[in-house]
């Protein structure tokens, strides 16, 4: 056999680096092309080398652009390294695709790249954005995987604020959220978003302003988030790549409540008591107002005696649950054509027990240079989800979550299995709507599946060197089935359960087509860049729906043929027909290299508008940049720009809701019955303007080693159209008017550097970003300036004593809690029981944090690296349903004071005196939880040690006989140190729905989890 | 390319005034009318000592202390009613000047006074000349003084009733009738009466020539004219039978001992019509959806005003049934009787509105004041006759039946004493639509006629002590929405609370 090192010639190669100024730079790797063999340079920026004479050196350093240098037989090499300026000539994605220089943007944008996104991993990808982008805040419904995310960009933009637009491969794509739980409870059926597999993402690019979002005109307003999945790249080899994934979620209990007292009520002589049978265990539920713990047996629901001392061990119902995604890639590219395809398989558990989420993705991207003019790319993404049991959140029945609540001496395996022998739903409570967490976990259904392709096919014509044409056309449709059973048994229904299954569709077709031209008017003065184009959007959701009526005729049997009859019809609710016809231009002139104005303007023409109102919206915006490095160099400055732009954007209309309609309703013993909706309609509807100034400097130092981005907004709505209440009265109520107004004014803030880099090949990277967001609502009627009410939390629904609302003047959403009832100086008045009473409702705070953002470190040391993510949040409250339920049960520490001896309310009487009635401590706690809401409203800010990847690569010389050319490992964490909260029984992040109007309000929903986990990464020889 | 914006924006599943019949309001509006189910059963109910709970959201009416939702409930009737009416205030609009649907117009008139008559007994001064003109710019209407109202309905009346012609088509969605003018017509007159009726107290000049106008213009004359609404099976429209399968209700709401008493002491053949004890023992017997044993001798009912545990002290307490097994509890309630389930539980019962019976007491009424109403023992008997036949229409199937020879044995016990009539006629009416589940009415009567003659409960933490409430607060978000008008009808009225009487009732 032959070795084939021996036939070429390996020489000691010696040499030093220099930067451009000629000073030695230590730290410089250098590899020999193809192989992984490589050294740094020392503190002299001195090396030495083991190569064959016929290699090629490359030499790489942060901050400076990489070279190649063919050895050709020397043993002595020297190189000047020129800084890279990274970020200088970076070209970014911006609307509508197109592709800027980004030191010439007039407006902010960041892009996260898509390491960042798939090694620890979430699996609605947008919830890994958190703390990553400055101005973009994340919240989640905490229903476990494939749950919704709530993506803020700057702010509560308007009163209907919710999720940007995603865009990808330049196609807007649908992200309808398909039920999320409110006060009443319901699960979280998740977004669009939470399709999209992390592996495939190359980056996401996140345009904030509205100057940067304009030319999507009518979706501009809550900004747009931009997705680039991954292409093969030209002339690279057939390539193999495989990455396994495995992360753990591991249920945390946040609580911290007493345990002193056991189960138990006021018996008949008003005394604490706890409880001697069967049925005081059931009538007392998981109240903890029983005596102190003594040990003694007590009966419990199981029928069994347990010892009355505490045990709480509630999160023992909840599962470590394991999540598994696999992913294998295959890419190429030749001279002509690029392909990738990804197959994908995600398997996650839920911490509750019996449910899942199962994604398989397929992902293909193509490319072919058919002419040496033209190019045609193709992307598929196809999407199959199926979900299992989607957590029930918030109140309700059905809701496994309610385990959350049980007194310290009650052993949440008693509540095991769920059922009776005679397999009925075995109730804890004399409440049989609080369901049993086993029967809801083992027997209740909430499943989902969808089938979703995003696909994209364009064409680009290259007419000469600055001018193309380009054709695009992207088509996402998605079908959805959800099944939701009730089963047999269930304690709240009198009949043998039900079930309701619903189907829909939803497609979005979007056709546009671009001309663009980049010529030079006056030679090296005056540059033009200019793009024309128009859009067709057509989007559509349809669906039906069957549900039982009457039960289940055959118990335990789960079909919808098994009823007397049958109600079905139209999702009326979800049907939409909406189309939108768009041109649209922008254009950018620079002169020379430092000043850069751009104009773009869409013009939106809508089906959803009354012709009579006009024939549509215009958005423009205008930005301009000045580079003031390239007028003055300085030292040291790689680029300073400051830059000013303005924009006014519109949002989009709903479908339908500007004429009168009636539909029928079922029919009754066959008598047709018809009626109309109670929202009344407005025929003079448009849709609202959001108008933007932004500011911003951006400074770039030695290389980028250092760099800052600071941007100022301004941002105001007008004419939002508010979903006024109107009284029954009224013979509607509700009705839409458009005389709302939101202000937003912010500071964001991005500074990142390389300040360690180390002969050793050592560097850290940290990056930290900022984002103050001062949000008013102005006006909210226009009239009497009536308070819009948002959410509420269901210990309070009906009569809204604790809410979250649009209050004119004060940052929204506002919570409004009713305080105790106080007296002129502010005493608190106790009525005639010596109870505290209810007072005003006071607003408390917004929902929405005021400051926030995140630190984010990478260290690389040779084949380690090491990331790290610390995210913060401040001055947002917390409306917690969880605080209100313990302090009325008992469970909350607060109610330990007064065990003993009875409650003495400090404060007056009606009449005055100080209150001394002395109230047994059930009856004053109770009190004080049905009456003063103001005590659940906790601090919501926090900082938290997001995420941790730590990885090793095992590289080609390691692997030498293997068939791999590397393989990284990373240990990956999520969620791991709350460093600083003030919520002393929950997550400050906890919460049951991402709609806005929810913000903030929690109980109910999945504890909290810390996610643990490797991803391997092996990447084929080719 | 935007030509066919307006065929996208057309909801394909709703139509425009063009193609949509308008009869088809009219059944909307009853059938939502006819749903009372917590509306009346929450406070209502227990008020009038027919029903007794120990449930949370049953101290509302129970003891007069706020459970559940409280005060979130004061909305329940008012936004229903509302709803109901705005149905016809848009089918008003939709026919008017069209001379083919004049049946229909004066039936939906009917309607409207039925719905505006049970708000304005409820809360007093209401929106009324205002109500439902939000799609004309009117989003805070004036409440009316339910004087005023009064007049108007009454006028409306006169009207309705004069303008329906059997020779012309009638109603043809029409869930009271089936499009039966003439007994529209009744129906109309009957109202007449109710209304005047109402106003004894008050103003019994003007009762005395509604009472008289209506029995002249020809009243309800059998069961077969009751304004009800029989409930789909198939699409869970009673709302009563709904709040009766819901196993919380089902477990915990009992006849209240104040009527079963009364009907006792009657001998009463009803009783084993609507009442009857759970089968077995302990808690899982309790529960169970199935027939009891409804012999009247075993029948008693529960007091207002305990708790699950307190009810053991009660006078009277006939114990809990014992636990059926290791893993069963005993049952504290188990042994008091509650509404039959298969009556009051079927889905396919009838929602009752107004019936033959209830005219023909309020004729005795009015006959035994001297007003020529024609004979009040005569309408007296008509009335326990029609009562009882009429509880065997509760359900598609008959079940609440009372033989016929029980009927009469009961009508012949019972004769009309001139001495005690206001109180025999009144008792009746009480009996009667509490068998009906129709306490909205119940409520009104009692506070018209004064009988039955209630002890209110005691029990700490009242919202009202020392009186049986004689009134619903306006729903909570009047001040916030039409602050104005609430406050002038507030300072008309006298305060927002249990115990301010409105007019008809001072």
């Amino acid at each position: 056999t032959v070795n084939v090192d021996k036939l070429v010639n390996f020489a000691v190669i010696k040499g030093k680096v220099v930067d451009e100024n000629g000073a030695p730079l230590p730290g410089v790797s250098i590899s020999v092309k193809g192989t992984s063999g490589g050294t740094v340079t020392d503190a002299s920026g001195n090396f030495t080398l083991n190569a064959p004479d016929n290699a090629t050196l490359v030499f790489s350093f942060i901050g400076y652009q990489s070279q190649e240098v063919a050895v050709g037989g020397r043993t002595t090499i020297s190189v000047k390294m020129n800084p890279s300026a990274k970020g200088l000539n970076e070209v970014v994605v911006t609307a509508l695709g197109i592709s800027k220089d980004q030191k010439k943007l007039g407006y902010a944008v960041s892009t996260v790249n898509g390491d960042a996104l798939n090694k620890a991993k979430e699996t609605n990808v947008a919830l890994s954005l958190q703390g990553r982008v400055a101005g973009l805040s994340v919240g989640s419904s905490n229903g476990g995987p494939g749950s919704s995310a709530r993506v803020l960009l700057r702010g509560l933009t308007s009163f209907t604020a919710g999720s940007p637009l995603y865009v990808i491969n330049g196609v807007p794509m649908d992200n309808t959220q398909r039920g999320a739980s409110g006060e009443w409870g319901g699960a979280d059926y998740g977004d669009g978003i939470s399709n999209i597999n992390p592996d495939d993402i190359e980056s996401m690019t996140v345009l904030k302003g509205q100057s940067a979002s304009a030319l999507y005109g009518s979706r501009a307003v809550n900004g747009v988030i931009l997705i680039t999945t991954k292409s093969g790249k030209k002339n690279s080899a057939f390539g193999v790549e495989f990455n396994t994934n495995i992360q753990f979620d591991k249920p945390v209990d946040n609580t911290d409540f007493q345990q002193v007292y056991g189960q138990g009520i006021l018996n008949a002589a008003g005394v604490a008591a706890k409880p001697t049978s069967l049925n005081e265990a059931r009538n007392s539920g998981s109240l903890a107002w029983g005596t102190k713990m003594d040990g003694s047996m007590v009966p419990q629901i199981d029928g069994k005696d347990h010892p009355y001392s505490p045990v709480s061990n509630y999160i023992d119902f909840y599962r470590t649950a394991p999540s598994f995604t696999n992913t294998a890639v295959f890419s190429g590219g030749g001279k002509e054509s690029t392909f990738r395809l990804s197959l994908s398989d995600l398997r996650a558990n839920s911490m509750v027990p019996n449910s899942y989420l199962d994604r398989k993705t397929f992902n293909f991207n193509g490319s072919q240079q058919v002419t040496s003019k033209l190019n045609v790319n193709v992307v598929a993404n196809y999407v199959l989800e199926n979900s299992k049991n989607r957590s029930g959140l918030s109140d309700g029945p059905g809701n496994p979550n309610n385990v959350q609540f049980l007194a310290p001496n009650q052993d949440q395996a008693t509540l095991a299995p769920g059922v009776t022998p005679d397999g009925k739903e075995l109730t804890f409570t004399d409440d049989s709507y609080v369901t049993n967490p086993y029967f809801a976990a083992n027997y209740f259904q909430k499943n989902t599946q969808r089938s979703r392709l995003i696909s994209a096919l364009s064409a680009k014509y290259d007419f000469t060197n600055w001018l193309y044409l380009q054709g695009r056309v992207g088509y996402d449709v998605s079908n959805d089935k959800r099944i939701d059973i009730e089963p047999t048994g269930t304690g709240y229904r009198g009949d043998n359960g039900t079930m309701r299954q619903a189907n829909a569709q939803i497609t979005e077709f979007n056709t546009d087509i671009l001309l663009n031209a980049k010529h030079s008017l006056v030679k090296d003065l005056l540059n033009v860049d200019f793009t024309a184009g128009g859009n067709i959007r057509k989007s559509n959701a349809d669906g039906t729906f069957i549900e039982g009526q009457g039960g289940f005729i055959i118990p335990y049997f789960y079909s919808l043929t098994n009823f007397g009859s049958r109600n079905s019809g139209p999702s009326t609710d979800l049907i939409t027909n909406k189309q939108v016809n768009s041109a649209y231009y922008s254009a950018d002139f620079s002169i020379k290299d430092y000043l850069v104005l751009s104009t773009t303007g869409r013009y939106d023409y809508y089906s959803t508008i009354a012709k009579s109102v006009g024939p549509g919206i215009f958005s423009p915006s205008v930005s301009g940049s000045f580079i003031f490095s390239e007028l003055h160099k300085m030292d040291g400055v790689d680029l300073g720009k400051v830059r000013l732009s303005f924009a006014q954007t519109s949002n989009d209309a709903a479908a339908y809701s500007n004429s009168v309609y009636y539909n029928l309703n079922n029919a009754i013993n066959g008598v047709p019955t018809a009626g109309f909706s109670s929202q009344l309609p407005n025929l003079f509807l448009k849709p609202f303007t959001l108008k933007e100034v932004e500011a911003g400097l951006e400074m770039k130092f030695w290389g980028d080693r250092l760099g800052f981005d600071l941007t100022l907004f301004s941002r105001k709505t007008n004419n939002e159209i508010i979903n006024g209440n109107l009284d029954w009265s009224t013979g509607y109520t509700n009705r839409y008017i458009g005389t709302g107004s939101t202000q937003n004014k912010g500071i964001e803030f991005e500074i990142h550097g390389t300040p360690v880099r180390s002969t050793s090949g050592f560097s850290w990277t940290p990056s930290f970003n900022f984002t103050y967001v001062k949000n008013k609502i102005l006006q909210t009627d226009g009239v009497t300036n009536d308070n819009i009410n948002f959410g509420r939390f269901r210990p309070s629904a009906a009569n809204g004593l604790a809410i979250t609302a649009l209050v004119a003047g004060l940052p929204g959403p506002q919570i409004l809690a009713a305080d105790y009832k106080r007296d002129a100086s502010g005493n608190i008045v106790f009525d005639s029981n010596g109870l505290p009473q209810t007072g005003n409702l006071i607003p408390m705070g917004s929902t929405i944090p005021k400051i926030y953002g995140g630190l984010n470190n990478t260290f690389n040391y040779k084949q380690f690296n090491l990331g790290f993510l610390v995210d913060y949040r401040f001055g947002n409250k917390v409306l917690s349903a969880t605080e209100q339920a313990s302090i009325f049960r008992g469970l909350n520490k607060l109610t330990l004071n007064g065990r003993e001896t009875g409650v003495v309310g400090v404060g007056v009487t009606e009449s005055g005196t100080p209150n001394t009635v002395s109230v047994p401590a059930q009856t004053y706690y109770q009190a004080l939880a049905r009456n003063v809401y103001t005590v659940d409203v906790l601090d919501g800010s926090f900082i938290k040690l997001r995420q941790i990847t730590f990885g090793y690569t095992f590289n080609a010389a390691f692997l030498r006989g293997t068939p791999f050319s590397s393989i990284g490992v990373s240990a990956v964490g999520r969620n791991l140190w709350t460093i600083m909260k003030h919520t002393k029984n929950i997550d400050p992040e906890s919460g049951f729905s991402n709609d806005v109007r929810y913000a903030g309000i929690e109980g109910g929903s999945l504890p909290f989890a810390r996610t643990y986990g490797l991803n391997v990464n092996f990447k084929f020889k080719n | 390319c935007t030509k066919n914006f307006e065929a996208i924006n057309t909801d394909p599943n709703k139509t425009t005034g063009n193609l949509i019949n308008p009869n088809y309001f009219l059944s909307q509006s009853q059938i939502t009318f006819s749903q009372t189910g917590y509306d009346q059963l929450l406070f209502q109910s227990e008020w009038m000592q027919s029903l007794a709970s120990t449930f949370s959201y049953y101290y509302n009416g129970d003891k007069y202390v706020f459970g559940g939702a409280g005060s979130g409930y004061f909305s329940y009737p008012w936004n229903r009613t509302y709803s109901a009416l705005t149905l016809i205030v848009e089918m008003q609009a939709l026919i008017k000047d069209k001379p083919e649907y004049t049946n229909l117009n004066a039936c939906a008139t009917i309607l409207r006074v039925m719905e505006v008559q049970r708000l304005t007994d409820l809360y007093g001064d209401v929106p009324y000349s205002e109500a439902g003109l939000a799609k004309s710019g009117n989003f805070t209407p004036k409440y009316d003084a339910q004087q005023a109202i009064y007049a108007d309905m009454l006028a409306q009346l006169d009207a309705a009733t004069a303008a329906l012609d059997a020779s012309k088509v009638g109603p043809t969605a029409d869930l009271f009738y089936k499009g039966d003018v003439s007994k529209w017509k009744r129906l109309g007159y009957s109202m007449m009466l109710k209304l005047g009726m109402r106003l004894v107290k008050v103003d019994p000049a003007t009762a005395k020539t509604y009472a008289e106008k209506a029995f002249a213009g020809g009243t309800m004359s059998s069961i077969a004219d009751d304004a009800k609404v029989m409930a789909d099976p198939a699409n869970a429209t009673s709302s009563n039978s709904d709040v009766m399968r819901t196993p919380d209700d089902f477990r915990e709401v009992r006849w209240g001992k104040t009527l079963i008493d009364y009907m006792k002491s009657k001998n009463d053949p009803r009783i084993p019509a609507i009442a009857e004890i759970a089968i077995g023992n302990g808690l899982a017997a309790n529960q169970n959806q199935t027939a009891g044993d409804n012999t009247a001798s075993l029948q008693q009912g529960m007091p207002n005003g305990y708790t699950i545990s307190s009810i053991a002290n009660a006078p009277g307490y006939p114990g809990a049934t014992p636990a059926a097994s290791a893993t069963d509890a005993p049952a504290p309630l188990g042994k008091y009787s509650r509404p039959r389930f298969q009556v009051y539980a079927d889905r396919g019962s009838a929602n009752y509105i107004y019936t033959y019976g209830e005219s023909e007491l309020l004729l005795a009424e009015a006959a035994s004041r001297g007003w020529n109403t024609g004979v009040a023992a005569t309408h007296f008997a008509n009335a326990l006759t029609a009562d009882m036949k009429t509880l065997a229409g509760y359900n598609a199937t008959p079940i609440a039946t009372v033989s016929d020879a029980a009927i009469a044995t009961y009508v012949a016990a019972n004769p009309l004493n001139p001495a005690t009539a206001l109180q025999q006629i009144n008792l009746e009416y009480w009996v009667t639509t509490s068998a009906t589940f129709n306490y909205n009415e119940t409520f009104a009567n009692w506070r018209r006629s004064g009988f039955p003659v209630l002890t209110p409960v005691v029990f700490p933490g009242q919202y009202i002590t020392g009186q049986v409430p004689r009134r619903m607060p306006y729903p909570t978000s009047q001040l916030q929405q039409n602050g104005a008008n609430y406050n002038a009808a507030v300072q008309r009225q006298g305060a927002d609370n249990f115990a301010t009487r409105v007019w008809w009732d001072k």
